[in-house]
């Protein structure tokens, strides 16, 4: 067209139309720290965000699967006939059906089409594609399974029994992974110690719950190349798995992710139905959606791992911890997903959290005919320090300490190295512990609701406190831990910021926009972030270890840095000042003494554009925390750094119904720096709430093998009415190594809960409780019997 | 789960008519038969009869003594009605307990009923309430009615005396005496949206500190909602003390039938009968 290039964008520059007209100060306006609405707020709030379940595409079908009705068995026979013969099928698979299939997941031991034999009542035996859900549903009650039955094994204790069935070829023992960690000396920490306490905790099934059941969209080109519309948190190397899994080639593969409908860990791993579905798009050359219903959410996802923990601690009578020694049971279900890995952060719990000179830990998750455990927000660290912190209680008491004095004189403090390697650059734990104990008055009402618990009546009042640590700097389970990010900035100063991390509802997609603002002087509503479509963005290893606003935020401010330096040097070159003595704010160039505005951001990217030596301003950056891949005995600087809290709970007891009231929770949280004050407030409240449940109300009832309460009805996720007051206080250590100085947040608030329960518990009636959760019923119980060992 | 024949008749007579070949389902609020049939526990049978638009079903009034309760009312309707407020506190007590306002809004008081679930809020303070139903049916030209008392209309979860060809019109609920004592309390594991684990209905009259006319429901430990008929003989003209409470109490305990099930084990049922029994005469007593 004829218009020249500079009058079209002249009539267009919405960010000039805002700009000064004459000579005018502006000043520094940072974003971080500030309350700022998510930036998907407005379409999740007016419902106009499309999830993978309002999407259809032309052409589509839906995709239904057949479990087994069985709880081990050998199949004999299926009959897909009758099946294939309904009105509205396209395709009925089974393993026979399929030309080429791997096992999936963390142990390779999970084949997505059962083709011989069934372990589980989740179990995948054959699948549907058909023109309804309705048709398919139809469809799956006309084939026939034949089984054979097996014995089971329910319990992992039995299952390491001789002569217990075995789940999986090459497995005698039927071990699924185990885990031994140790430094110091744990005889000579016995010997040194005055006290020595030992106690075996239980811990049960809970799951994910989110809003967004689990779903997936296959679609291939005519070519033969795959577009995944999934729910994934770990796009990248998953299309690694799925081409192992389906023997194509990675390359081919593009996931995209629509908006996901809550993750909390349960979306870290591939599941059956994700290449089931696949599967069925291939066999109809139709794209193929699978959604779970509500149930089959429940019954077949997997769960937080249930453990049998058994904790030895001892102490000296002046109150230093001397040793630790750990054996836990892992029920790890049928199949082996990252479930059975979360030993691996119980550890650092174990060993670190507080200075422990002697450590020693053995762990062995165990194949039962159970449901199989997956990745669940704090990933071990809610069973871990719930018997770790009910231990530092009792050993307090054992010694005749105050329980914060106890802790403060064994609490981590900032250079620390711990046994197993881990340094603690910045560290707020003291200051945790202080303020939380502080605000909420602490050891007043420890001694006084103690000395209550004698006095007759129905209600009792408890307090207890619990800490925790956890990765807040990423962590590097792969050899690399890195995020990647392509930045560009158009014509009018519009910044798109490309990053590899995945936003799961945490929030990261704001921050990232507010780093990157703070180092190009843009306002907020001139970022976009674009992170769900791996032909576009680059590489990220996924949302986990609540490490995406340290790596992923370091990444983009990396990008930006270099975007920043180029403009700063191309508008000293345009204007002949020092690039040192330019600023940019709220889109202008200005003299940054006195901030005197220059000229707008845009027509300086427009005459770069527009030059006779052309340029474009495009970025990017690779970030690689300067953290440990760990070594075979587990030890290692894991991540670039910890994040730290305290949380103090008050309860109440009701002594005639075994009803606990969670009135107050009492947080300080070591985060390093806010960056976003209202998503880490919602961040800090969620995972308050998700703890809650863990501790008071969740449970999947699990009964030989079969989850007994598939719904929300008889799964009690926690209601309004029964949430906490919550005072929440940040401990800002402005970390080093942290984008803007933060570290992460995302799992830390769910983890001490149940632990400062159970003390509170204990001081509300004297009774301690050993097992989760304290539903009414299991409290009365306990109260009854003075208390529950086993 | 597709019926052949809708139909939505505005009379009574009408919608009498198509149920008398037995085959229909009716629907009310439908907020348990669409669970119910979704999960297939409540087929939906050839016939659908939605009874929602027939005029003169919902409302209620007083009238020889009693209060009338038309099938159709909702439960939020029942919480908000003055006659429930005033001489039924104790079902409008469990009215407010019942599941969550969108449901209250839709769910019936014939539907709670005629669903019969040994868990049914509002059927512990009618059995205390002395309440009965009539029941309509139209074998020929004429509509004949009948009535019987709620206790014996359940047999059994989700079983009622309720023919196929009838339909439950109404509940009738003598007025209880000025003066009397009326309690209910549901027991479930949280405040808000729970099925209850228990649940108690204490009718009687306080005549100079002594008990008369003593009627106690107990809901979610039997089969059926059910009646502790030894703790009411135990406490039937005597005047509460401690003793008494504490001997009441145990006998409800003892006379109750729980089951184990995903949300309670008997024992916990049965002490926790107990421990309520106990705190609401205790209550009682003070009052």
């Amino acid at each position: 067209m004829g218009i020249a290039p500079e009058a079209q964008v002249e009539t267009v520059a919405p960010h000039e139309a805002r700009a000064p007209s004459s000579p005018k100060q502006v000043a520094k306006d940072s974003l971080i720290g500030k309350r700022i609405a998510k930036l998907d707020a407005p379409d999740k709030a007016s419902g106009k965000t499309r999830y993978i379940h309002d999407m259809d595409l032309p052409g589509q079908l839906y995709g239904k699967i057949l479990r087994s009705s069985r709880v081990h068995a050998r199949i004999v026979r299926i009959d897909t006939s009758r099946a294939r013969r309904l009105p509205g099928v396209h395709a009925v698979i089974t393993a026979a059906d399929v030309p080429y299939q791997r096992p999936l997941g963390v142990g390779k031991d999970h084949l997505p089409l059962k083709s011989d034999r069934v372990r589980s009542p989740r179990d995948e035996i054959a699948a549907v594609a058909a023109d309804s859900p309705e048709i398919a549903a139809a469809a799956l009650k006309l084939i026939e399974v034949e089984y054979e039955d097996l014995p089971p094994v329910f319990d992992a204790a039995a299952a390491l029994e001789p002569g217990a069935p075995v789940l999986h070829e090459g497995k005698p023992d039927n071990i699924a992974m185990t885990f031994d960690y140790s430094h110091g000396d744990i005889a000579r920490g016995e010997a040194e110690s005055d006290v020595v306490i030992e106690d075996t905790f239980r811990l049960h099934y809970v799951t994910h719950c989110c809003m967004g059941v689990s779903g997936v969209i296959a679609d291939f080109d005519a070519s033969g190349s795959l577009t995944l519309y999934s729910q994934t948190q770990v796009p990248f190397l998953h299309k690694r798995e799925f081409a192992e899994v389906l023997g194509i080639d990675p390359g081919r593969i593009r996931i995209i992710q629509p908006p996901i409908g809550g993750g909390f860990g349960s979306k870290l791993d591939i599941y059956p139905f994700e290449p089931i579905a696949i599967f069925l798009a291939r066999a109809t050359k139709r794209p193929v959606k699978l959604v779970y219903t509500r149930e089959e959410e429940f019954a077949v996802s997997p769960t937080r791992q249930p453990v049998v923990l058994r904790l030895r601690s001892g102490a000296k009578k002046d109150g230093t911890l001397t040793f630790r020694e750990v054996e836990t049971l892992h029920d790890n279900g049928a199949y082996t997903s990252w479930g059975a890995t979360t030993p691996f952060v119980i550890m650092q719990t174990i060993s670190s959290l507080y200075r422990v000179p002697h450590c020693k830990y053995h762990t062995s998750a165990v194949y039962t005919n159970n449901p199989y455990a997956g990745s669940f927000r704090g990933y071990g660290n809610l069973q871990g320090t719930f018997a770790v912190e009910s231990h530092m209680d009792k050993l307090a008491e054992a010694l005749g300490m105050d329980p914060l004095e106890f802790r403060l004189q064994n609490a981590q403090e900032p250079g620390e190295v711990t046994g197993q390697g881990m340094h603690f650059k910045s560290c707020g734990f003291k200051d945790c512990l202080r303020t939380a104990a502080g605000r909420s008055d602490f050891q007043r009402k420890h001694r006084e609701y103690r000395a209550a618990q004698a006095k007759s009546g129905r209600y009792k009042r408890g307090v207890g406190i619990a800490s925790m640590l956890h990765v807040g700097g990423g962590a590097k389970i792969y050899p690399s831990d890195g995020c990647g990010t392509i930045l560009k900035i158009d014509d009018f100063a519009h910044v798109t910021v490309m990053t590899g991390a995945s936003e799961i509802g945490q929030g990261s997609e704001t921050v990232i926009a507010q780093l990157v603002c703070e180092e190009l002087g843009v306002p907020l509503d001139a970022v976009t972030v674009v992170n769900n479509d791996t032909d576009i963005t680059p590489w990220d290893v996924g949302v986990h270890a609540s490490r995406t606003t340290f790596i992923a935020g370091n990444s983009a401010i990396g990008a930006a840095r270099k975007a920043r330096e180029k403009v700063m040097a191309a508008a000293a070159k345009a204007i002949g000042y020092d690039a040192a003595a330019l600023d940019l704010r709220q889109g202008m160039i200005v003299r940054a003494a006195d901030g005197e505005s220059i000229m707008p951001l845009a027509k300086l990217l427009r005459s770069l554009h527009f030059s006779d030596k052309a340029e474009l301003v495009m970025t990017t950056h690779y970030y690689e925390p300067p953290s440990q891949h760990q070594d075979k005995g587990f030890k290692g600087d894991v991540s670039a750094a910890y994040a730290w809290a305290s949380q103090v709970i008050e309860v109440e007891v009701d002594t005639e119904t075994g009803i606990v009231r969670m009135r107050n929770v009492w947080g300080a949280h070591d985060v390093g720096r806010v960056l976003n004050r209202l998503g880490i407030e919602g961040q800090v409240e969620g995972g308050v709430v998700m703890g809650q449940g863990y501790a008071l109300t969740e449970e999947l009832i699990v009964e030989r093998g079969v989850t007994r309460n598939p719904a929300f009805r008889d799964y009690k996720l926690v209601t309004a009415p029964e949430i906490p007051e919550m005072d929440i206080t940040f401990i800002e250590t402005m970390d080093g190594e942290g984008p803007q100085g933060a570290k992460g947040v995302g799992e830390a608030p769910a983890i001490c809960i149940a632990a400062a329960t159970a003390n509170a518990i204990y001081n509300a009636t004297g009774v301690r409780i050993y097992r989760l959760p304290f539903t009414p019923e299991n409290v009365y119980r306990a109260l009854r019997e003075g208390g529950s060992k086993k | 789960m597709t019926a052949d024949t809708y139909l939505a008749p505005k009379r009574l007579d009408e919608a009498l008519e198509a149920l008398r070949g037995g085959e229909a389902t009716i629907l009310a609020g439908g907020t348990d038969l669409m669970v119910q049939s979704q999960s297939g526990k409540t087929p939906i049978g050839p016939k659908l009869v939605n009874i929602r638009r027939i005029a003169g079903l919902a409302g209620v009034v007083r009238a020889d003594g009693e209060i009338h309760i038309g099938a159709l009312t909702t439960i939020a309707e029942l919480l908000e009605h003055e006659l429930v407020r005033t001489h039924l506190p104790s079902l409008a007590e469990a009215c407010d307990h019942f599941a969550s306002s969108q449901i209250r809004n839709a769910g019936t008081l014939g539907g709670n009923v005629c669903n019969a679930s040994p868990a049914g809020d509002t059927l512990v303070p009618l059995l205390a309430l002395g309440a009965s139903v009539e029941l309509a049916a139209k074998p020929d030209a004429a509509v004949t009615t009948r009535a019987m008392p709620l206790g014996e209309f359940i047999v059994g979860p989700g079983k009622t005396q309720r023919k196929p060809a009838e339909l439950l019109t109404a509940i009738r609920i003598p007025v209880p005496a000025a003066g009397g004592v009326q309690r209910f309390f549901k027991f479930g594991t949280r405040p808000a949206l729970d099925i209850a684990a228990i649940s108690l209905g204490l009718v009687t009259v306080k005549e100079g500190g002594v008990l008369r006319h003593v009627r106690l429901a107990l809901g979610a430990v039997a089969p059926v909602p059910m009646r502790g008929v030894r703790a009411e003989s135990m406490l039937e003209g005597r005047r509460l003390d401690p003793a008494l409470i504490e001997a009441a109490a145990a006998a409800a305990r003892d006379e109750v039938r729980p089951i184990s099930d995903v949300r309670a084990s008997d024992w916990y049922r049965r002490e926790l009968v107990r421990n309520m029994v106990k705190r609401m005469l205790t209550d009682v007593s003070q009052s």
